[in-house]
């Protein structure tokens, strides 16, 4: 914890220690709700540690397209996994190709950091028992936490999408896109696309964000959460590949992130991608009722 | 850390502790939600009339071929060793071979048709349009292209547009009429085998009567085949075939999972060689005989010999050449498309040739997938030589270059060995 955390200069009414026995959620300040998620915004925007790893994921596609740039002319020119192969010939791909290369470990891993960090590193700092005497229910609290971390990870996913973009349309510069299915579609359809598959991959970490913070009220341990909320994420990947799990994989966590390439063939098939958001959405919905039922029942002690 | 910061609560407690029935309902509601369309789904189908295998066969014969586009899943259960397929090279036919596969359909009902084998992030097609196909993998992003040489072509527009305008070249002898058809099918089928009905099923949300044909032998490997009719339309939405090997699952099951009755869009039947990918012509001689009932007159090709009949009918090729034909060997692969691997650039598929053993014809050896060790994986030695076998068909290769197929048990092959 930096002392920057605890010592979070307090927003006009937010975390302006109130009274400590005010019973939660009897007046709910008009106002306070906004008040507090501003301020949790600031917070998990403003903390050094979310700004480097912002920094950093923004870093991946500049790497990956400043590496293919360079060797584009040598013998591996135009080879790799994915989507890596074609990126030399439209910046377009590199998107898709950033985003894929992200997707197993380091958006999980900042997921992690993000959610596994909201409430139990409150706890650590001591702070969570002034945040609550704020007059707002504990219910809405949590949401604002929710709230935060989630578009912490859509601003996660946003950079590396815009970075890739403009590294891709600098580099390699953007044109029409050939799809999986061999069918051109014009730059705009593209666009639009590429557009669905940032939207897509920001969606299906929904999942991840709920178990995060669920974890992240067990524990007043915030590295422990972090720790947790990435294992649940790789655990799930190792789950997906073992054939004798069949049964149980289309519910796995992650086993829908790749359908994102549905985006890429000649008919989307709106049905596939509903049915991953939707496995998104049943993890929302029993992970975010399981951190509910833990918070708003937990004696706070620090 | 104050008693008071505890929540004030002594008497609230059981009702916080209440809230813990909060997620157990959210999961009970979740799972309901994912567990009940299939339940539902599989409730059974609405009381379809009855028919006779006759009358069923002569609507499938009858029915118009329809526009419609779907998803196809097609899963092999073939026993073979596991090997990851779609790891190893992406969206390839060869991962036909084993396991579940998705595939997309998309046909107008005529000449033009549109499929596509999913992976994971690829694709292969295969787009047809008349005497012209075409196929693309996305993870080669290399087109080949079929076509008919000018004759050819010329013959098949004139054969088209005689169709069109319902100027149907007058074939020898009677037409059969579709009931004539049917019954003639299925007394050659039941020559062979017992064709029955069984319960009607739901296929793909459609209402479907299901075609049971059970060989009438016990000496094949194929215990029973077992086709899904669509009831309003008479289109077959799924065949199953079962292995006497496996009595609780299909060996070889391919069905829809969903179908939409309407004709696909222009832009999906459509296609063009995107700018980038590698181009191969092929050019397919279109047969001589336009029904193609003459190019059968009974003799075979040299070298096979086929023993048995019906179900029991097991092919013998002499004299191939099957260990060259595995290794890749150019000189064994003679007009087979797709022998030739091009590798991403120019100068990569030079630095490939420099270290590759090349014969001097420019084939590089089998690059993306050993296939001498896959088929050294797949087979097993036995005293007459090696043997492939899977649960629906055994191959017998023996020690002096013969070739034995057959869907029947591996001891009858080594018995004829």
């Amino acid at each position: 914890m930096s002392p920057a955390d605890v010592l979070d200069p307090p927003a006009p009414g937010s975390r302006a220690p109130a009274p400590v026995l005010v019973p939660q959620a009897t007046v709910a300040h008009r106002g306070a709700w906004g008040r507090l998620l501003r301020s949790e915004m600031r917070l998990v925007f403003g903390r050094r540690r979310n700004i480097a790893l912002l920094s950093g994921l923004a870093a991946v596609p500049l790497l990956l397209g400043v590496v293919l740039f360079v060797t584009q002319d040598s013998a591996l020119g135009g080879q790799g996994p994915g989507f890596v192969g074609r990126v030399t010939g439209n910046g377009l791909f590199l998107v898709i190709a950033a985003l894929f290369m992200c997707l197993p470990f380091l958006l999980p891993l900042t997921i992690g950091v993000a959610s596994g960090d909201a409430i139990a590193g409150e706890a650590q700092a001591g702070t969570l028992r002034y945040l609550l005497a704020v007059p707002v229910s504990r219910t809405r609290l949590l949401a604002v936490k929710a709230v935060a971390v989630l578009t912490f990870v859509g601003a996660a996913v946003l950079a590396i999408a815009l970075v890739a973009l403009v590294t891709g349309a600098v580099l390699f510069g953007l044109s029409d896109i050939t799809l999986l299915s061999g069918t051109t579609v014009p730059l705009a359809d593209g666009l639009l696309r590429v557009a669905g598959v940032a939207a897509y991959v920001a969606l299906s970490l929904t999942g991840l964000v709920a178990v995060g913070l669920f974890l992240s009220t067990l524990t007043e341990v915030p590295v422990g959460a972090m720790a947790a909320t990435v294992v649940v994420a790789i655990v799930s990947a190792v789950l997906d590949t073992l054939p004798q799990l069949a049964v149980i994989h289309p519910a796995l966590l992650t086993h829908h992130w790749l359908d994102v390439a549905e985006f890429l063939r000649v008919q989307v098939d709106w049905g596939v991608l509903g049915q991953g958001l939707a496995v998104q959405g049943a993890w929302v919905a029993i992970f975010g009722a399981l951190a509910w039922s833990r918070f708003t029942t937990a004696d706070v002690t620090s | 850390m104050t008693e008071q910061t505890v929540l004030p609560t002594t008497p609230r407690r059981s009702a916080l502790r209440s809230r813990w029935t909060a997620p157990v309902a959210v999961a009970a509601v979740v799972a309901g939600a994912f567990l009940a369309p299939p339940l539902i789904a599989s409730a059974g189908p609405a009381d379809l009339p009855d028919v006779t295998p006759e009358q069923l066969l002569a609507a499938v014969a009858e029915a118009e071929p329809l526009p419609m586009s779907g998803t196809v899943v097609y899963t092999a259960r073939l026993g073979l060793p596991e090997i990851p397929f779609a790891e190893v090279s992406g969206a390839d036919p060869i991962a036909l071979l084993g396991g579940s596969s998705t595939l997309r359909v998309w046909t107008d009902g005529t000449e033009r048709s549109r499929v596509a084998l999913l992976g994971s992030t690829s694709e292969y097609s295969v787009v047809r349009d008349g005497a012209e196909a075409w196929t693309y993998s996305s993870a080669e992003d290399a087109v080949v292209h079929y076509s008919l040489d000018e004759a050819d072509q010329a013959r098949y527009d004139a054969l088209a547009t005689d169709l069109r305008s319902g100027n149907v070249p007058e074939l020898a002898g009677e037409l059969p009429t579709p009931q004539e058809a049917a019954r003639l099918a299925l007394a050659r089928a039941e020559e062979f085998s017992i064709v029955s009905l069984d319960a009607h099923t739901t296929v793909a949300g459609r209402d479907a009567y299901q075609v049971v044909v059970t060989p009438r032998t016990s000496a094949t490997l194929v215990s029973r085949i077992v086709v899904a009719v669509d009831a309003e339309t008479s289109t077959p939405l799924r065949v199953q075939t079962w292995s006497v090997q496996d009595t609780t699952t299909p060996a070889l099951e391919i069905g829809f999972t969903d179908i939409t009755l309407a004709t696909p869009s222009d832009a999906i039947l459509a296609f063009s060689a995107p700018a980038g990918a590698s181009l191969k012509e092929v050019v397919v001689p279109l047969p001589d005989a336009p029904d193609g009932a003459e190019a059968h007159d009974g003799s075979l090709p040299d070298g096979l010999t086929i023993t048995g009949s019906g179900w029991e009918t097991v092919a013998q090729w002499v004299g191939l050449d099957v260990a060259a034909l595995v290794a890749g060997d150019p000189a064994a692969l003679t007009g087979l498309p797709g022998a030739e691997r091009t590798i991403g650039s120019e100068s990569a598929q030079e630095l490939i040739e420099e270290f590759m053993p090349s014969d001097g014809s420019g084939h590089p050896g089998a690059m993306t997938l050993d296939t001498t060790a896959l088929y050294d994986q797949l087979t097993v030695e036995v005293p007459e030589g090696l043997l492939l076998s899977s649960t629906l068909l055994n191959v017998l290769v023996t020690n002096d270059g013969r070739v034995l197929v057959g869907s029947v048990p591996a001891e009858t092959l080594r018995g004829m060995a």
